[in-house]
């Protein structure tokens, strides 16, 4: 009886394409623009995961919150003897650690000048934000004890500053604290970026930027304000920063809440959360479309409804009971309504994957929201095909026979 | 004619049917007593039937006459359960159609009630054979093969085997209430209620459904017909006419033949009614 109900609705359906079509479109709208619109914000949260993973998510800053302390003190600031005693501390939790420093200054090669933004690092940099080096070497222990004036830079700059890519051995000078030194380029790196990461991470413009050994931006006094961590993979991040910044209270004799403590991971957090809660509202205005489209079956139907009066009461004269006639209706406004519903769907996904395949994104879609949008634009048939199918279930067999 | 499997096809096992219909067995198929019809109108009340009395027994071939207004229709849609009384009681085949819900006289029109409608009252766009289906479709009792097979049996009975698949629109007036009158036969109902069946059909498709009317009968079937015209009335056994809602007479006749005197051929009918109809040779 099902599949006879569903053979005489698809018929329904047919015997009136253009306006069959029509109906459908609310509920292709409101179901694919939910789809779309739910699976971009999914898609940009795994976008923004993927691109702290990428800057390193288990990283951290730390520093004594001099814009809230009223004594401010030569002790709030880190030394190297400290770093190496955090080290010996926290043990194999920290992946790495160092000054923070990073400085700006214009480098000149002949007659060329770039302004670059010099990162001071420490030689195990490579462990926690791996590049591919494609000529020389990456800093070592020796730069970075030695404080020797070497720098890392990738091809882009080195292409700026040097017209070439492979510019190792070649010397540039520049200005950093006040001091004009010579710098001799040692590797030269690449890192792929996808479009849209170069975008959100930023582009250098016309500058360039270079690795230095940090100790260099330490010099002369060797005090800095600023610690920068990478926890290990395989600690518990929440738990980790927190005994850290009680630590560093400690030893810098402050209050825990005098210690400004950022985690990467905690603003990817916040960010996830933020974007989930947009989707959730852009995708709550479009889900109202799908009630446009709904109260268009609903109208569409009461049409067919007052068409099929003779229809109606023939098959009540044959014997059909307010139930078979009610099923009958119901059966015709959920198809059409789910035919829409699957429709919305391959538009939807499509909207997303050609969008995800020009910006060279990996998109996601979530089989959940599918189902749903399938079980919501059946429900709304159903719903709205109820007025329609009670009207015509119980009308009065002689008046619909008599009906022209 | 008759299909040699149909008598098979209808021993089919059915299912049982609920006891309202089967508890009080009667000699009579059709029984009115002291039957009234009120229409009210809000306004004004107007008397449709006036204290009917009347018994149709099984296997009669009966024709209802009367001019419009006469009471006729009313009394059909009160033989036909579309309508109920407003006093007094209408047993078909024991059932006391008062008292039943109207998804009960949906049923009793189902099992009880065969209808040929003046207009064929076929569904559009659906085939003869699914039109035949439909009878046995909301009686939800035989599978889908079975309904097919009977209801093809039932098409070529009413000789019309060969356009199983064609829609009513593709079927001249006469071979549309031939179809109607396969499909009156679907539940193998114990009265055939005819409503001006050849109100729309020229002399010849009027002649083939009347004589198919008559086979019916000689076959068993009680037959009730209603029309306005003498020489369809005079195919039938017994003729009851009515005037202004009540029964004026009662009379038996020979039947089976038009009366000596009554000219079919005079009959006219707008050729619009029978579209692409031919010449009755498939009868």
């Amino acid at each position: 009886m099902l599949l006879e109900n569903m053979a005489m609705a698809f018929s329904a359906i047919k015997a009136n394409k253009m306006r069959s079509i029509l109906t459908m479109l609310g509920i292709v709208i409101g179901i694919g623009s939910v789809i779309a619109i739910v699976s971009i914000g999914d898609t940009m949260r795994n976008m923004f995961a993927d691109l702290y993973k990428d800057i390193g998510v288990t990283q951290g800053y730390c520093q004594v919150k001099s814009w809230m302390v009223d004594d401010w003190r030569q002790s709030d600031m880190f030394t190297l003897d400290e770093i190496e005693q955090i080290k010996a501390v926290f043990g194999s939790e920290i992946a790495y650690i160092d000054s923070a420093a990073s400085t700006k200054g214009e480098a000149v090669f002949g007659r060329t000048k770039v302004d670059f933004n010099y990162e001071g690092i420490d030689y195990n940099y490579q462990e926690v934000q791996p590049v591919n080096i494609i000529y020389g070497r990456h800093l070592n222990q020796g730069d970075i004890l030695g404080r020797r004036k070497n720098a890392v830079m990738d091809v882009k700059s080195a292409e700026k500053l040097f017209g070439t890519e492979n510019a190792v051995g070649k010397t540039f000078r520049t200005t950093i604290y006040g001091d004009v030194q010579d710098y001799t380029v040692v590797g030269v790196y690449r890192k792929d970026l996808s479009p849209i990461q170069a975008m959100l991470l930023g582009d250098n413009g016309d500058g360039g930027s270079a690795y230095i050994p940090y100790t260099i931006l330490t010099w002369p006094n060797d005090y800095f304000t600023q610690l920068h961590i990478f926890a290990s993979e395989d600690v518990e991040l929440g738990d980790f920063y927190r005994r850290f910044s009680a630590y560093i209270a400690k030893i810098k004799d402050r209050t825990p809440e005098q210690i400004y403590m950022y985690t990467a991971e905690e603003e990817m957090m916040s960010m996830d959360q933020m974007m989930g809660g947009l989707a959730l509202a852009v995708g709550g205005i479009a889900a109202i479309s799908l009630l446009v489209g709904g109260i268009g079956i609903m109208n569409i139907m009461l049409v067919s409804v007052t068409e099929r009066t003779r229809e109606i009461g023939i098959r009540k004269a044959l014997g059909a009971k307010t139930r078979d006639v009610m099923i009958q209706f119901l059966t015709e406004s959920a198809i059409l309504s789910a035919m829409g519903g699957i429709i919305g769907i391959l538009i939807g996904v499509g909207i997303v994957s050609l969008g995800g395949l020009a910006l060279g994104v990996p998109v996601v879609v979530k089989p959940g929201v599918v189902i749903l949008a399938v079980g919501f634009s059946a429900v709304v048939g159903i719903f709205f095909g109820l007025y329609p199918a009670s009207k015509a279930a119980g009308s009065d067999p002689i008046d619909a026979l008599r009906y022209e | 004619m008759i299909h040699k499997d149909l008598g098979q096809l209808f021993r089919l096992k059915r299912k049982k049917l609920p006891a309202y219909m089967t508890e009080n067995v009667s000699q009579d198929l059709i029984c009115l007593e002291d039957l009234v019809k009120i229409y009210d109108t809000g306004a004004i009340k107007v008397l449709g039937l006036k204290r009917i009395d009347l018994t149709i027994k099984r296997g009669d071939f009966v024709a209802i006459m009367g001019q419009s207004g006469s009471g006729k229709s009313t009394l059909m849609n009160i033989l036909g359960c579309l309508d109920r009384p407003s006093m007094g009681h209408y047993y078909l085949d024991g059932i006391d159609t008062a008292a039943l819900s109207s998804d009960q006289l949906s049923e009793v029109r189902n099992r009880k009630i065969g209808f040929v409608f003046q207009s064929f009252n076929l569904i559009p766009r659906t085939s003869a054979l699914k039109n035949v289906e439909l009878p046995m479709t909301y009686a939800h009792d035989l599978s889908k093969k079975e309904r097919q097979e009977r209801a093809r049996a039932l098409l070529e009975r009413v000789g019309l085997g060969a356009r199983a698949q064609h829609m009513p629109n593709e079927m001249s007036g006469g071979q549309r209430q031939r179809v109607a009158i396969a499909r009156a036969l679907a539940n193998e109902p114990p009265l055939i209620l005819a409503d001006e069946p050849t109100g729309n059909l020229d002399t010849a498709s009027s002649v083939e459904i009347m004589e198919l009317f008559s086979q019916l009968h000689k076959d068993g079937a009680t037959v009730v017909v209603v029309t306005h015209e003498e020489d369809i009335a005079a195919f039938t056994e017994r003729v009851i006419r009515f005037r202004d809602g009540q029964i004026v007479s009662d009379q038996r006749t020979g039947g089976g033949r038009p009366a000596s005197g009554v000219n079919l051929a005079d009959r006219r009918v707008p050729d619009a009614c029978v579209p692409g109809r031919e010449k009755g040779g498939d009868a």
